[in-house]
């Protein structure tokens, strides 16, 4: 006989899981009473949310499923964001809360709430336990969930009295989906219409979106792009799934996408999507958006298609198989000769995102850093105008390389999720890249930093502003600066020692000597070769921007550019 | 008016999921009936959508897990009787009570 909780964390390794993150408390407690010898190594946040953006750190660095543990009420529902956030980004995600025992449930009993009902619309799937015999079933279930197609968050809710219980335990079961009928009837058919359309295209290009990682179809990926020689860009979790050096690359798309991106998916005639969903964010105005294309849309996930404008070819199914067979049509394929367009769309006078924006401080400040960093290393980057300028500067041929809260805009995101890459790549440099305000929303972590002796890098740009909310006060607001000024920031250099954790602040005025001196150099090394936590303050421009960048309800080529 | 009919395993929440897609979207829900229907279950709802719309929410429903089937269909007369009483006074007030008889009531 086995209680319910050694049952559960038993499932637990059969699924893979040897790191968890979370948070005890009371309806949990029976899980965590039964975490010593299970072979599960579980580290502890200082908060939930701490927890469920580690999971996803874990989860977006390696591509495993991560695991994050709350107890009841309070700690499922600081749960939320996370969640949200893994269904947005497509991280396969899995969340387990502890219930008040059953027979109170519906009782307002203390710390009671419907995780259930209230994560219905953020998750793909997700099960109150009902009873200690279902536990094999429904974590086999979970996983296979989290994992299959588009992943995604799932959650599992178990009353605390069912982890207590026990039973006869047979081992781990598989869950086995029932059949329906299938999505993909367009993949047999695709290919021919693809080559007709390509073959009447005079401006062809390629949107990578982050499926293209996801299905683990890189290789396959560059190999096809290679060949087709056609302009192609990213949005900002496409990044690092084409060798930046690629002469046909063009950068990031997007509200603050590069000119030529922006540009060349302004006028292509025949857009090609792989597993990208076309957000607002990258389609700028809907109703002008890629206004002379034709769109054949690669996606696992039908429910991606269509969402902002139709697309004259779905082609449903896994990018790993549908680009070989994309590839192998394109091989045997007589295709046009497009140099005339590459060459204006990879032209000189568009390669460049904004010369201009190349002296401010900010960029070369991230410029210096990226340039150190070795191949085997990872860029998470919080949410606002940091985020942007590192995504802009960002030039890595590593598909899992560069983590952000894309999809959402979690602030607050990148420390936490920075622990979770950290332990998931020992041997990696780890680089977080936050602002002062959201590394002020989880800045608890620094104890799981500290106590866990994680070697990652902190950065904070420290505008004292809640700079891209400041920004589109400027811009479109009149400068009414409601509520974004920081400038009573604690000193956070003071906080890092406070947590044991080495910091220095660097003024942006070292940024204006170029090259910079060796002086900046050094520290910048030590700063990053360091096999100890270290915090750089890096004092920024209270109103330096970001750029270009596209107005919300503007067209993709009605770019702004810095200001003369 | 559209209708929409949604086969599904009756699983936990996915009724639940079946009827977020719509919430989310704000659009108003006339006429819903769930029952058991041959292996599984059927949802019938009347929705008034655009052709954007009905694209939209057939794939979201599709992505759900327990669902199996998702069609689309003119609305049968009870559906459209049903959504045509529900056009009068919301919440229905008591046979002879007063325009105050809710917060009379609580009083």
């Amino acid at each position: 006989m086995l209680r319910g909780a050694e049952i559960f964390l038993q499932c637990l390794r059969a699924e893979d899981v040897d790191l968890v993150f979370g948070y005890p408390g009371g309806a949990i407690m029976p899980l965590y009473d039964a975490l010593e010898g299970s072979g599960i190594r579980h580290v502890l946040t200082r908060h939930e949310q701490g927890a469920v953006f580690a999971a996803e750190g874990h989860a977006r660095a390696t591509g495993k499923v991560g695991v994050a543990i709350a107890t009841s009420g309070p700690g499922a529902t600081n749960l939320v964001t996370g969640i949200a956030d893994a269904k947005m980004d497509s991280v396969p995600l899995v969340c387990i809360t502890g219930q008040v025992r059953s027979a109170l449930i519906g009782t307002d009993a203390f710390q009671e709430t419907d995780v259930f009902g209230l994560t219905l619309s953020l998750t793909k799937w997700s099960r109150l336990v009902r009873s200690i015999d279902e536990i094999p079933s429904v974590i086999a279930e979970a996983f296979y969930w989290a994992r299959e197609g588009r992943p995604g968050p799932v959650v599992i809710d178990i009353p605390t009295d069912f982890l207590k219980a026990k039973m006869e335990f047979a081992g781990p079961v598989k869950f086995t989906p029932k059949p329906r009928p299938s999505d993909s009837s367009a993949e047999a058919a695709f290919g021919d219409k693809l080559i007709a359309l390509l073959q009447n295209a005079q401006r062809p290009v390629a949107l990578i979106g982050a499926g293209a990682k996801l299905s683990g179809a890189i290789p396959q990926l560059r190999s096809l792009l290679d060949e087709l020689n056609i302009p192609a860009f990213a949005t900002v979790h496409g990044l690092g799934a084409v060798e930046p050096e690629a002469p046909y690359y063009l950068g990031m798309v997007g509200m603050h996408g590069t000119r030529a991106a922006n540009m060349a998916l302004h006028e292509n005639d025949l857009l090609l999507v792989f597993g990208a969903r076309l957000d607002d964010r990258v389609t700028g105005d809907p109703s002008r958006f890629a206004p002379h294309s034709k769109i054949v849309h690669f996606e696992i996930d039908p429910a991606q298609l269509d969402r902002v404008r139709s697309c004259e070819l779905p082609v449903i199914g896994d990018l790993a198989k549908t680009i070989p067979a994309f590839h192998k049509k394109v091989r045997s394929a007589k295709l046009p000769d497009w140099s005339g367009w590459r060459a204006v769309a990879c032209g000189d006078d568009r390669a460049e995102l904004d010369p201009r924006g190349l002296s401010q401080p900010t960029i070369r400040f991230l410029d210096e850093l990226f340039g150190r960093l070795t191949q085997n290393s990872v860029v998470i980057a919080d949410v606002g105008q940091h985020q942007m300028w590192a995504a802009q500067r960002y030039r890595s041929a590593s598909p899992r390389g560069f983590i952000t809260s894309g999809g959402l805009g979690s602030m607050g995101f990148a420390l936490p999720a920075a622990v979770g890459v950290q332990l998931s790549k020992p041997d990696a440099t780890v680089l977080c890249v936050s602002g002062d305000g959201g590394f002020q929303m989880n800045i608890q972590e620094l104890a799981t930093v500290r106590r866990l002796n994680l070697p990652i890098k902190l950065v904070i740009i420290d505008n004292k502003y809640l700079g891209m909310v400041r920004q589109w006060q400027q811009l479109f607001y009149q400068r009414n600066y409601a509520e974004t000024d920081l400038s009573d920031n604690p000193d956070f250099v003071e906080i890092a020692k406070a947590y044991r954790i080495n910091a220095v602040r660097l003024n942006e005025d070292v940024m204006r000597e170029y090259p910079v001196t060796t002086d900046t150099a050094d520290a910048l090394e030590r700063f990053l070769r360091s096999p100890e936590p270290e915090l750089l303050v890096f004092d920024c421009a209270p109103e330096a921007n970001v750029y270009p960048m596209v107005p919300a309800g503007a067209a993709l080529s009605e770019m702004l550019f810095e200001e003369e | 008016m559209h209708a929409f009919h949604i086969h599904y395993r009756n699983t936990q929440g996915t009724l639940m999921r079946i009827l977020t897609a719509v919430s989310r979207r704000g659009i108003e829900m006339p006429f819903v009936q769930a029952s058991a229907s041959g292996h599984g279950h059927r949802a019938s709802l009347l929705l008034d959508v655009n052709t954007k719309q009905i694209g939209q929410l057939c794939r979201d429903w599709y992505a759900i897990v327990d669902v199996m089937d998702v069609s689309v269909g003119v609305p049968t007369p009870e559906m459209l009787d049903s959504a045509a009483g529900l056009a009068g006074a919301h919440p229905p007030a008591s046979a002879g009570a007063g325009h105050n008889s809710a917060s009379a009531a609580m009083a």
